[in-house]
């Protein structure tokens, strides 16, 4: 027995070690070396091998994806001397098994990548993607001609750009969705709407005729809009949008905001939201069912036209703020190359390609033309039936101002997106990340104390007058004032830096 | 006579109205159990308008089997699913019985010198295992198994629990003396594990069988990890992906990128309770045949005698 136990610890040993040895091996594939170096491999076609590039993207995968792909290798071996092996994740699964991914050094070249899907500023600063300011330059000219420079400052991580953000609406624009019917039914007119408390008149109206209607159809996640940007999504950090100091406030302590929250309480209380808001996830059951009057929603140019169409009745709405240019809406959809490809500058040539060829967009996008579609003009398709099999999330692959139009959208589209883009004011905070790791333990605390609150106050479920204090109260033993001290000293550092 | 027949009540049976409360307790806990399923079943065949005007209801407005055919037609998807679940389910456990058998046969002979080494060895993986990333790094990188059925067989074929289950039921089963008559008539070590071992253990072999094809059949995590290519999707998995994505889009609703058209192609309620109704439908059917090797294997394992 005593051999036994000297093997079995030995063993132990040799295994403690191969753990060791795997965990190690899986940091540095994930903090992998920069660019592998090697400049000038600009020459197109000739007798260099072509380059194989893995790309992973986010979406239902399309059962026609493989067919679609052997397309694309034929053009892009032709033009940059290079094909695409295209993968996709469906959305729920693509966070985490990107991360396990880009952990573990598989190859990966280029990924999709977004303030909400496998988290950009979180992953660049993990050092999961490659920083592209020279690789833009030399290989990716195209995209700095047709791409605002506003997404580019908009999406630096610590200075740096990591992803190429697609060219679509820049600015988030907050609208009040209106049920038409009930607008017109009851001749309500839409003049004056923009606050929260000028809707008041026409919820009461509707509150009063139509029982079974939810007038202001809104869930959990509903947020007032006090006029302030969020240094973490609804964390109670906040700066004003029109700030002149860089002043980081607790957003609960402000008068604009307990403004709107005691609105949300009187209309609670007067019936006009669901009483189970702060509990719901989503109130599209009500809005299928054409059950609700108005809720508030992020707008782009004649979004109007594609609510109508997808809920199969008419949709209207008014603003409910102004467009301003946030980090999230900037950072909404981005294509990264891998820090561990081998190949970046293929890859940038690549997504070169892809943001300002429009048959290579429109391949991507659509599928192959009279298989999955079919023109009908210049820059208009119609889907055909096989387009079921080759469905893709269009924001997801770059410049979506290439793509087609659809016969029912208005031939200046994209004039208004770049009208849109244009009118779009920047957040004071564009382009200033918060790098929370010296305060982790505080924002973990945090997170809990916004779960215990945060609906049920910003639905109006609870007295603002009564759980307010608590709530700063509660904030503030777990350590909100360390946090936002860190913050304001970073805000502060970086504030300096851009002038 | 009747006076009698009441004496010769049995000492262990309840009294008729603690036997009804009994059967009442029972029953209603066990109504409370299958009712959720009961519930999907109906879901399934409602009809989707009736459905989200009046929300859930155990009576609905109006029945309908559009969700099938909706499966039957547009999902060939499920299908193949099926096919890749029952392949990977029926060879899985057949490769996991093998692996698991000689394994613990070879650590249950007292005669086999290193048995404890061995022993120790499958324990330790009880104990500590290597975590998701250095796992994953393993199995696609030193393997090269991505993307391949391998990927969802291989990770699971040998489960050290149920390499200590076996391991007691081959000690404490098959008599020692057995496999020493096998020997003196003349049988190799292999004769004897195959023509007398084996058949002795069956009820063990039945058990681990049964445990396997269960977690083979309800595996999604693997498939999650390894597997990209839709026509390799397992059952579960792809009841996982269509919840998690539909939740995911739900979540980012408000994000003006994700827009509203994205959730009007994802599968409906109803579809998505006739989904999971086909999936579990045959695994709920074949329960009933291995309940008695189940709560037998429960006791496998268990200090006899």
């Amino acid at each position: 027995m005593k051999h036994g136990k000297k093997s079995a610890a030995l063993l132990s040993l040799v295994l403690a070690g191969l753990l060791a040895l795997s965990a190690c091996s899986g940091n540095s594939g994930g903090n992998g070396p920069a660019a592998s170096p090697g400049s000038g491999s600009n020459t197109q076609g000739g007798d260099e091998k072509p380059v194989e590039l893995i790309w992973y993207t986010i979406g239902t995968p399309q059962k026609d994806l493989d067919r679609v792909n052997e397309e694309v290798n034929k053009y892009t071996l032709e033009k940059i001397n290079a094909t695409v092996q295209m993968n996709m994740l469906d959305w729920g699964d693509y966070s985490q098994k990107m991360g396990v991914m880009t952990a573990s050094g598989t190859p990966v070249d280029i990924m999709f990548t977004a303030s909400w899907a496998f988290d950009y500023v979180q992953n660049a600063r993990k050092g999961a993607f490659m920083s592209i300011d020279e690789l833009l330059k030399s290989h990716g000219q195209g995209i700095l001609d047709v791409l605002d420079p506003a997404f580019l400052e908009g999406s630096k991580v610590d200075g740096v750009n990591y992803g190429i953000p697609a060219n679509k609406e820049l600015p988030a624009q907050e609208v009040w969705r209106f049920n038409k019917k009930l607008l017109d039914k009851y001749n309500l007119k839409l003049d004056g709407v923009r606050t929260l408390e000028s809707l008041e008149p026409l919820l009461a109206t509707i509150k009063a005729n139509e029982p079974n209607v939810t007038p202001l159809a809104i869930a959990k996640d509903f947020m007032p809009l006090a006029g302030y940007d969020y240094l973490i999504e609804k964390m109670p950090m906040a700066v004003k949008l029109d700030t002149k100091d860089f002043k980081v406030v607790n957003i609960l302590e402000t008068p604009e905001m307990q403004k709107e929250l005691d609105t949300m309480r009187k209309y609670y209380q007067a019936g006009y939201i669901a009483t189970e808001a702060a509990t719901l996830d989503t109130m599209n059951d009500a809005i299928l069912a054409g059950n609700w009057f108005t809720d508030r929603a992020a707008t782009q140019p004649f979004a109007d036209n594609l609510w109508s169409a997808s809920y199969g009745y008419p949709v209207v709405s008014t603003p409910a703020g102004e467009p301003t240019i946030y980090n999230w809406s900037v950072m909404g959809s981005m294509q990264a190359i891998s820090a561990n490809s081998e190949h970046p500058e293929k890859a940038m040539e690549f997504l070169n390609l892809l943001n300002t060829d429009p048959y290579l967009r429109n391949l991507i996008d659509s599928g192959i033309e009279d298989v999955h579609y079919k023109k009908t003009g210049d820059n208009v398709m119609e889907n055909l039936p096989e387009a079921q099999n080759y469905d893709m999330p269009t924001f997801s692959l770059g410049n979506v101002m290439l793509t087609y139009l659809t016969k029912d959208d208005p031939a200046t589209k994209w004039e208004e997106f770049k009208t849109f883009n244009a009118s779009g004011k920047p957040s004071p905070i564009l382009g200033f990340n918060f790098n929370g790791s010296n305060v982790a333990t505080e924002l973990a605390t945090l997170q809990n104390v916004k779960e215990e609150f945060w609906s049920t106050l910003m639905t109006g479920t609870v007295d603002p007058k009564e759980y307010l204090p608590k709530a700063i109260e509660k904030f503030k033993t777990a350590g909100l004032d360390k946090v936002i001290a860190e913050a304001q000293k970073q805000l502060d550092a970086w504030v300096a830096e851009q002038k | 006579m009747i006076g009698v027949r009441k004496k010769r009540r049995d000492f262990s049976q309840l009294s008729p109205l603690g036997n009804a409360l009994a059967v009442l307790l029972a029953g209603g806990f066990a109504f409370l159990c299958v009712f959720p399923f009961l519930f999907v079943i109906l879901i399934s065949f409602t009809d989707e308008a009736a459905l989200a005007r009046n929300g859930y209801s155990i009576f609905p407005e109006k029945w309908s089997l559009e969700a099938y055919r909706y499966i039957f037609l547009t999902g060939d998807q499920l299908l193949r699913s099926y096919g890749v679940t029952i392949l990977v389910t029926v060879l899985g456990t057949l490769i996991s019985l093998v692996m698991i058998s000689l394994f613990s046969y070879a650590v249950s002979r007292r005669s086999f010198k290193y048995r404890n080494f061995f022993a120790f060895f499958a324990f330790f993986t009880m104990l500590f295992n290597g975590g998701l990333v250095p796992t994953y790094i393993v199995v696609t990188q030193l393997l090269g198994m991505n993307d391949s059925l391998w990927a969802l067989i291989m990770p699971m074929a040998v489960n050290a629990f149920y390499i200590m289950i076996m391991r007691t039921f081959f000690i404490l089963s098959v008599p020692e003396s057995i496999i020493e008559a096998g020997k003196i008539d003349g049988a190799s070590e292999f004769g004897v594990f195959i023509r007398l071992v084996l058949p002795l253990s069956l009820p063990g072999l039945a058990t681990i069988g049964l445990f396997s094809t269960l977690a083979y059949w309800n595996d999604w995590f693997n498939a999650l990890l390894y597997i990209d290519s839709p026509n390799l999707v397992p059952l579960q998995s792809m009841l996982m992906r269509i919840e998690t994505s539909m939740q995911f889009l739900l979540q980012n609703s408000n994000n003006p990128s994700v827009n509203s058209g994205l959730l009007q192609s994802l599968p409906q309620d109803t579809s998505r309770m006739a989904m999971v109704v086909l999936a579990t439908g045959p695994i709920v059917l074949a329960y009933p045949f291995f309940q008695r090797y189940f709560v037998q294997g429960l006791t496998v394992g268990a200090v006899k005698e």
